[in-house]
């Protein structure tokens, strides 16, 4: 899980071209929305991509995507239980 | 001020082609939404509203043979001929008539075909000339023309919508008699997946409106309108079918793909409209809706709908979406066609699939209203971007009552900043400039971070960076009542990533940021959203000319009367990828002249407190496309008894000189004969070729009119003397197979 808490930040930074951002700078239980990491609705789009490229999971609905994306650790799991890559 | 006639119109969308077959299936009811048949692509589960026939119909139709040319075109070719029947204007006419064009997919559809194969080989090196929105504009013109004046409006789902806007201006200030005005769009994998990717597509109907309302469904085809002067179109005898009664743009200036929730820009651009026309929202007598389908766009609408109609909305509300799918920049044209139908023939079509009206929307009309009478019929169209804008039909025996010119107000230019090969930010290359010897050189950035937050930046590509930071820089505390842009190519970055995307992963996994940022109107909505600036917006894309004609549309709009102070921008970034395909085209690449990047913004102003930092006068543009030597040795007669000026006060001409040695020819020995004397001068050898070049030959002109002297690195001559005190210069610029324009300045 950790290995996978790691890598997700790295993926999140990278494809949400989040400048000058480190991998520890982001909490695993930190809310990536709003009052945590600042993200958007285009950035919830952007993490919807990646999971259905990376791990090959389709989430059809934007607004149920936003309880996957409360945390990394949530999205870790997520990914743990649905990845089909 | 003239009043505005229509005086034909054409239309092909999925209902059909021409005016009779959509009229046929608006009043029967018969949708032409249905599975994809001629797009290769992979995303089948959404239905799409696709024009009826293949590339090779269309062809036929268009009446162009083997040609390379794109979908978009051709369905242009087809649309544009029909409302020039209607209007009764043959080709040997067409010399004095003007086109102006609304497109964000332009060649698109060539471009994601062959886009490898440009890379790789040249088996298709003849369609890369088809690939920008201004191609598909010239490739219209070329059907139809010559014409006088051609130019390529972008602004995403509203282009159509905004082309009728500035087609508007230029028959009100008298520049022009007749202009052609609407806009085209072909479906494309690109933007299929681009929607896909922001999660906005139904997989059923679109139902605008309607509580279950899941998305839209893309749509293509395209319409024009002829516009006319009262006085021209009466001395060819000919009646109007319907008037242009008024007209209003506005940005929403609060998100780049989603709409405010109050609906400001929507609410401004209708209320400008009717504004315009002198009459109050109860005389409207049916509203065409934007009406998307989308949570968004419908919840938006309806707020700004209910807010300037009452909460009681009595007008007939529709969207024809229901019917066409959501033809983007194609849509504005379209929908006017639509409204001019309804006036003409007394109906209102139906809002299908709206069983249950959605919390906060309005309720549309379900089913077809006939034997009804407009006068007055709305149109909205509204685009990402927050590029809103409203249009106000009339029925020809209204009369509206035209507001007299308003006196002419010198225009300043107050402020210029550019990003390009030169120091950014500075004036140094006056003085020092730097020198290039390689092909391609990408732009000296500013530090970016000094501007702009990571946070807020994280989504901007380098060419929205240098926008948002030249604006700012060049706007300083200023709010400008306007802000429009000049694009050949919009962010190219993006779209590349987008295309590799297409290519290397398959369908499906466009980045929604690439998307949001692929369409051309970016730079002046992101300007406009960091700004909350609820003005004027509109950005241009016709190759080499895209920032001459967003001078103009300010130009136009400021002698009216409409603003008196607007920001004025340009912008054009490059990749190594298609600095090769462009280098294959013949347009970059050549010997001594470096392909570039550019990023220019001006402060315009005819206000007192922007004076004092004024550099010099902005006192003319004329646009004209393909002009002979002739011709254009009298626009610049034209433009210098306008500015109350003769020959012998002009300093110098700014060339765009750009290396290759068969078109630098050209251009000095057209020169010799257009300018006389007139010392030549050049700037491209400095800053760098690229699309939006020109600015950059605008933004020299008006530092050395400020300076007070032309600085010595633009003489193409080092021997020439030097020039001290310029009353002013002249800019050339455009593109030498098509739309050419001369940009007159004079120390202030």
């Amino acid at each position: 899980m950790e290995e996978l808490i790691q890598t997700l930040k790295q993926q999140i930074i990278e494809v949400l071209n989040l400048e000058g951002m480190k991998p520890e700078d982001i909490d695993n239980d930190a809310p990536l929305f709003n009052e945590g990491l600042g993200l958007d609705s285009i950035d919830a789009l952007e993490l919807i991509v990646l999971m259905e490229k990376k791990y090959g999971i389709k989430l059809q609905d934007p607004k149920a995507a936003k309880d996957v994306f409360q945390s990394v650790r949530v999205m870790a799991e997520y990914i743990e239980q649905h990845r089909s890559k | 001020m003239e009043e505005v006639w229509i005086t034909g119109a054409g239309v092909i969308s999925a209902l059909g082609v021409g005016k009779e077959a959509t009229l046929q299936a608006l009043l029967e009811e018969r949708a032409g939404i249905g599975p994809v048949r001629f797009l290769d692509t992979t995303q089948t589960e959404f239905p799409v509203g696709e024009v009826p026939l293949d590339n090779e119909e269309l062809r036929l139709l268009a009446g162009v043979g083997k040609k390379p040319i794109s979908r978009s075109a051709l369905m242009g070719i087809v649309a544009m001929k029909e409302a020039l029947e209607e209007a009764g204007i043959g080709r040997d006419e067409m010399g004095k008539v003007s086109v102006v064009s609304g497109t964000t997919v332009g060649g698109m559809d060539m471009g994601e075909k062959y886009y490898r194969d440009w890379l790789g080989n040249d088996d298709y090196n003849d369609y890369i000339k088809t690939y920008t929105c201004g191609a598909c504009t010239e490739q219209i013109v070329e059907e139809v023309g010559p014409v006088r004046m051609a130019t390529t409006l972008s602004t995403a789902c509203s282009s159509a919508a905004n082309a009728v806007v500035l087609g508007a201006n230029m028959i009100k200030t008298g520049e022009a008699d007749c202009v052609v005005v609407g806009g085209t769009e072909c479906l494309t994998r690109l933007h299929l997946n681009g929607f896909g990717s922001l999660m906005i597509l139904d997989k059923g109907l679109c139902r605008p409106f309607d509580a279950s309302r899941g998305g839209l469904n893309l749509g293509e085809g395209a319409a024009y309108l002829v516009l006319e002067s009262a006085t021209h179109a009466r001395q060819r005898g000919v009646s109007a079918k319907a008037l242009l009664a008024g007209y209003g743009n506005a940005c929403d200036a609060s998100h780049q793909t989603a709409t405010s929730e109050n609906g400001e820009g929507p609410y401004r651009a209708m209320k400008k409209a009717l504004e315009m026309a002198g009459i109050e929202p109860s005389q409207v007598d049916y509203i065409n809706a934007h009406g998307t389908g989308t949570e968004n766009n419908d919840a938006t609408e309806s707020a700004a709908l209910l807010r300037l109609f009452g909460e009681d909305c009595r007008v007939p509300v529709s969207s024809t979406k229901s019917f066409t799918g959501h033809t983007t920049s194609a849509s504005g044209a379209i929908e006017s066609v639509i409204s001019l139908l309804a006036v003409e023939h007394g109906f209102v079509p139906a809002n299908l699939h709206c069983d249950t009206p959605g919390e906060g929307c309005v309720k549309p009309v379900c089913h077809t209203m006939r034997d009804v009478r407009l006068h007055y019929v709305l149109s909205n169209s509204f685009a990402f971007g927050g590029n809103d804008t409203a249009l106000l039909f009339a029925a020809p025996e209204v009369r509206v009552a035209m507001p007299a010119m308003p006196d002419s107000r010198q225009l300043y230019i107050c402020a210029a900043e550019q990003v390009s090969l030169q120091q950014p930010l500075s004036r140094d290359w006056m003085t020092s400039p730097k020198i290039h010897n390689t092909p391609f050189e990408k732009a000296e950035d500013p530090s970016f971070g000094e501007y702009l937050k990571p946070l807020e930046a994280r989504r901007m590509g380098l060419m929205l960076r240098r926008a948002a930071v030249t604006a700012g820089k060049a706007t300083a505390d200023c709010v400008p009542d306007a802000i429009v842009a000049g694009t050949g190519l919009g962010s190219i970055e993006y779209t590349e990533q987008i295309l590799d995307s297409l290519y290397d992963d398959g369908e499906g996994y466009v980045k929604p940021a690439c998307f949001m940022q692929s369409t051309h109107n970016t730079a002046a909505s992101t300007i406009a959203i960091r700004t909350v600036n609820h003005g004027y917006n509109a950005t241009y894309s016709h190759n080499g000319s895209s920032f001459a004609a967003s001078l103009y549309d300010i130009w136009l709009q400021q002698r009216l009367g409409y603003l008196s102070t607007a920001l004025v921008t340009a912008q054009d970034e490059m990749t190594e990828g298609f600095f090769r395909i462009f280098a294959k085209h013949g347009f970059l690449g050549n010997q001594g002249v470096t392909a570039g990047e550019c990023s220019a913004a001006f402060l315009l102003s005819d206000r007192g407190e922007n004076l004092s930092r004024a550099m010099c006068k902005l006192s003319g543009v004329e646009m004209q496309h393909c002009p002979t030597d002739e011709e254009k040795h009298l626009a610049l007669l034209r433009l210098l008894a306008k500015a109350g000026l003769s020959l012998d006060k002009v300093a110098g001409v700014l060339l765009g000189l750009n290396g290759r040695e068969t078109h630098d020819a050209r251009l000095l020995a057209s020169a010799r004969k257009v300018y006389g004397e007139v010392p030549l001068l050049q700037y491209k050898h400095l800053f760098g070729e690229g699309f939006s070049a020109e600015a950059l030959g605008v933004y020299a002109a008006a530092c050395c009119l400020s300076a007070g002297e032309v600085a010595r690195p633009l003489n193409i001559d080092d021997s020439a003397p030097k020039i001290v005190g310029p009353e002013c210069l002249l800019v050339e610029g455009g593109d030498e197979d098509g739309v050419q324009s001369l940009i007159l300045l004079t120390r202030k």
